[in-house]
């Protein structure tokens, strides 16, 4: 298994600190352009996915890939994670996985 | 010897009430008859008595029955009448001799006497013209009271309104015939209380004329003046008895009595006793009181049988408190007439011991009505009755009141919390509402509402606190308890008054206006704010053991997250009666016939067909440790998702083995979330700690994460957060403060990064990785390998052997650490001890778990086939 590059969760406001690192984002598809999805993130700011398949709007979908702007990933992988999740936990682990446990993580 | 004569006229006069006070007749003893009475076993003496030239029929006390058996009093035996009353029975003249003495025992013969014929010996109505002994006229004499009919007064009224009291409705009734009354000597009208002042010389004369074979009903004794006192003697006057009822005149054959008195055949103008003067001797007695509480009709099962049974609380206008009690037929005869707040004349009831666990009523005794018993409602309002009564304590003697015991209280409702759902210690669901009242005494207690009070009374009390309003409540047979200090609970009888319009109420409203509000009151109740969040109280297995739950009397129901590890196949499952006791299946194990069919010990039956039910034990574990559990029908089937019967089916019918593993190994490893009720128990002079499923739930990722991200929460703000830039997990929970920058003290905790050159320091800290590395073979012993650990993303040292085993990844660890001179990187110490793990670890195992949940959302959102469990 490749531990060299593990992706950062994270949402929109920390996103900004990985630019250029693997992170890994879920975000709630709202809505598709030719191969770019708009979602918003768990703590409510948008996030652009580039180079993705479509999602059905509303479904969760989790993004890995390399942060590229302060509010796009450009995506390696792209899972859906159907229509309930819970944005507020998740969220809650950014926070945490960023933060005091950052060693844990990274 | 002739020398004794006999007083002429004595009988004549005896018969006629002529006797004056003191004087005690001379006769002669006729004849002398033993009579039986029917009913009891009680010889009785019957004579005839002359005085030479009249003879009279007479009855012998049964105190004196003595001298006939003894012989001393015989035929032709002389004798003095000391004490004696006449009394016409069923038209016959009876003279009934109290006391006398035996003046000659053997005589002759005197005279020829002829039976004394009273022409007017009339029932008792009213006083035969010849004797017109009007009401107000004392018998003659003091000694013999004669009231041959000589009703007086009150008599015609009761003889004519025949059981009715004034201001009573008629009782109307059968008879009963099997008890001894005190017969009353109602002056008049048996009003409630003025019967005092006769009982003091009725009983004894009340006695005395009871006396009489039952062959006699007796004629109304309106005795006022009833014999000496003096001769009290044999007469015990019963508990509290007042007076005979009055015997109208009967044509029928009176019922046997006993000793004690006539019985009233008939509604004899009830007279009204003190609910506190009732007890089990009292012979007829009637209560006029009202109803104060009523129950609901209740049904039961118990091995003799079904019934029901509802109860009522009566008050009367002493004060005097009691419950009643009917079942059964006698339940719904009366269930409806009764209502609350209404006054009813009761009687005909029995007495017996009340029962204190569920009387909480201030009197020895309970009245349980039969058939015969009467209930008559009164029309009019009697406010001597107070509707309610109370014994308000003030807050301040709670705190001393013994736990469980009754009290009423009444206070201002300061603050009132919302009603919750909990669960009870038996494990059923009810809603509990809490608030503290604050009375003058200065202290407040919390006062708990149970299931339909916070519905009830609980909302009214809500909204009235809403909206700024402090309401008064009065509680009546609440329970103090000692949980958290002193507080008080509803019980099913409870009665609970908002607003009341009492004295006491108005008194307080006053106080709390002007000094209360500001007053602040202390509380005998400590807070109990652990008890908030809807009970749930989540543990760690480890802490099962360790804080010694389940040891106390009652057991503890705690929450565990565990993952089932194994589960015990044999007896998964035993075979239930499943035949209904009450509304419940009764559930016991029954034994096999032999035929196919099952036996229930208990409900002592057979039938073809039994239920099974589960028993499963396995064995759980979470991240501190394991335990057995045992999980009964309920939670079996949760875990397992299949019942006890088609997974016995399985087993045993079809045999097929194969699809029965798969349904077992199908649970293991995966988390749940149990309710357990944990409880030391007994077993063959050991205890062990015995922990039952109640519910098992799957773990819901969503909410667990939250509780999770609470938990984290709730450690993070514990520990003073010591941050140098590195992630140091330094907490002060049981060890020193950290401390920063050059220290020599060995047992100070440093972060890593911060020792220099430092020998024997002791660091808290976190192991990485374990690296099993061999060091130089020349220096080391070929065999040993030696664990290096890396230790907060720096390579920290080689540890010794033995330390190795307790080391594993992410372990929270203090280790003492010889260190080589170093420039930071502390490649090269030696880790010299170290020990195991620390709370704070828990932090870090919770962000991991939490971690690998959120990975299991996605697979469990997406369907996708088992993952393994951590």
């Amino acid at each position: 298994m490749d531990t060299s590059s593990p992706a950062v969760f994270v949402n929109a406001e920390i996103l900004k600190m990985y630019l250029g690192r693997r992170v890994r984002a879920v975000i709630q598809v709202m809505r598709n352009d030719a191969g770019v999805i708009v979602g918003q993130s768990t703590d409510g700011n948008q996030i652009t996915v580039k180079g993705a398949q479509a999602f059905p709007p509303a479904h969760f979908v989790e993004v890995i890939g390399i942060a590229d702007g302060s509010q796009s990933i450009r995506a390696e992988i792209c899972t859906d994670f159907g229509e309930s999740f819970d944005m507020t936990a998740y969220n809650g682990l950014c926070q945490l996985a960023n933060g005091k446990f950052k060693n844990l993580f990274l | 010897m002739a020398a004794v004569d006999l007083t002429r006229g004595a009988i004549a006069a005896i018969s006629e009430g002529r006797v004056k006070d003191g004087v005690k007749p001379v006769v002669q003893v006729w004849e002398v008859k033993l009579v039986n009475t029917q009913q009891s076993t009680t010889e009785r003496y019957r004579m005839l008595l002359s005085d030479g030239a009249h003879m009279q029929q007479a009855m012998l006390a049964t105190q004196m029955n003595g001298l006939v058996k003894l012989g001393t009093l015989q035929k032709h035996s002389i004798v003095r009448l000391d004490e004696f009353i006449c009394n016409v029975i069923q038209n016959r003249r009876i003279i009934i001799i109290i006391n006398l003495e035996v003046l000659v025992s053997n005589s002759n013969a005197i005279g020829e006497p002829k039976l004394y014929d009273n022409g007017s010996a009339s029932q008792n109505r009213v006083p035969s013209p010849a004797q017109s002994t009007s009401a107000d006229q004392p018998v003659i004499a003091a000694e013999n009271p004669q009231n041959y009919g000589g009703i007086h007064s009150s008599t015609p009224n009761i003889v004519q309104n025949v059981t009715r009291g004034p201001s009573l409705s008629p009782a109307t009734e059968a008879v009963t015939t099997n008890s001894s009354f005190a017969g009353y000597y109602g002056n008049g009208v048996m009003s409630s209380r003025n019967t005092n002042s006769v009982p003091s010389e009725h009983p004894k004369s009340e006695q005395g004329v009871g006396r009489i074979s039952e062959s006699h009903p007796n004629s109304g004794y309106q005795n006022q003046r009833l014999s000496s006192p003096a001769s009290v003697g044999a007469f015990r006057p019963p508990a509290s008895s007042y007076g005979h009822p009055v015997q109208p005149a009967y044509q029928q054959p009176p019922p046997m009595y006993t000793n004690r008195g006539p019985i009233a055949k008939n509604e004899a103008p009830a007279r009204i006793i003190p609910i506190a003067a009732l007890n089990p001797y009292q012979g007829r007695w009637t209560i006029k009181a009202r109803v104060t509480t009523k129950g609901e009709l209740r049904r039961y099962s118990n091995p003799r049988g079904e019934g029901k049974v509802f109860s009522f609380d009566l008050l009367d206008s002493d004060g005097g408190e009691i419950r009643v009690t009917c079942f059964n037929m006698v339940a719904d005869q009366f269930y409806d007439q009764i209502e609350v707040g209404k006054v009813y004349l009761i009687s005909k009831g029995s007495l017996k011991p009340a029962r204190k666990s569920f009387n909480h009523l201030n009197n020895e005794y309970e009245i349980f009505l039969e058939s015969q018993s009467v209930i008559q409602p009164c029309s009019e309002e009697d406010n001597t009755i107070p509707r309610q009564q109370f014994n308000f304590r003030p807050v301040n003697e709670v705190e001393g009141l013994e736990n469980n015991s009754m009290v009423d209280v009444i206070g201002i409702v300061v603050s009132i919390n919302p009603s919750a759902s909990i669960t009870r210690k038996n494990g059923t669901e009810t809603n509990k509402q809490t608030l503290q009242l604050k009375d003058m005494s200065g202290r407040s207690v919390e006062v708990t509402f149970w299931g339909n009070f916070c519905s009830t009374e609980g909302q009214q009390l809500q909204r009235m606190c809403d909206s700024g309003v402090y309401p008064v409540l009065a509680i009546k047979a609440g329970r103090v308890s000692d949980f958290s200090g002193k507080s008080i609970g509803t019980i099913g009888s409870s009665q609970l008054f908002i607003n009341p319009d009492f004295p006491e109420a108005h008194r307080l409203k006053d106080w709390y206006n002007r000094e209360g509000k500001n007053m602040s009151a202390l509380s005998i109740s400590r807070d109990t704010t652990t008890m908030s969040r809807n009970d749930v109280v989540r543990k760690t297995l480890s802490q099962i053991k360790d804080e010694g739950l389940g040891r106390s009397e009652k057991p503890d129901w705690i929450t565990v997250k565990a993952t089932i590890t194994f589960v015990k196949v044999d007896n998964f499952c035993y075979t239930a009666c499943p035949l209904m006791v009450g509304d419940r299946p009764c559930n016991k194990k029954v034994n096999n016939n032999g035929d196919g069919t099952w036996h229930c010990d208990r409900c002592d039956q057979s039938f073809p067909e039994c239920d099974y039910r589960y028993l499963l034990q396995f064995q759980i574990q979470d991240h501190t440790g394991m335990t057995w559990v045992t999980a009964f029908q309920e939670g079996g089937e949760e875990i397992l998702g299949v019942t006890a019967k088609e997974l016995y089916l399985l087993k045993y019918q079809e045999q097929d083995d194969l699809k029965f593993a798969e349904i077992i190994r199908r649970v293991l490893f995966h988390q749940h979330l149990f309710k357990l009720k944990v409880k030391e128990e007994t077993f063959s002079d050991e205890q062990r700690v015995k922990s039952t499923i109640v519910k098992a739930e799957k773990v819901n990722p969503s909410s667990e994460s939250r509780y999770l991200l609470g938990l984290i929460e709730k450690l993070l703000t514990e520990d003073p957060i010591v941050v140098s830039g590195m992630q140091t997990f330094a907490s002060t929970s049981g060890m020193s403060t950290v401390a920063y920058g050059m220290v020599e003290s060995n047992n100070s905790v440093h972060s890593v990064t911060n020792n220099f050159g430092i020998n024997n320091i002791t660091l808290s800290t976190t192991v990485q990785e374990v690296q099993i590395a061999r060091v130089n073979p020349l220096e080391v012993d070929s065999q040993t390998v030696v664990p290096t650990f890396v230790l907060n993303a720096n390579n920290l040292g080689i540890g010794p052997v033995n330390v190795r085993d307790k080391v594993l990844p992410h372990q929270h660890m203090e280790v003492v650490v010889h260190q080589e001179d170093t420039t930071g990187n502390m490649v090269g110490s030696e880790i010299l001890s170290a020990t195991g793990l620390l709370p704070e670890a828990c932090s870090l195992i919770v962000v991991c778990e939490m971690l690998v949940l959120i990975a299991f959302i996605p697979t469990v959102m997406l369907g996708s086939t088992s993952v393994s469990a951590n």
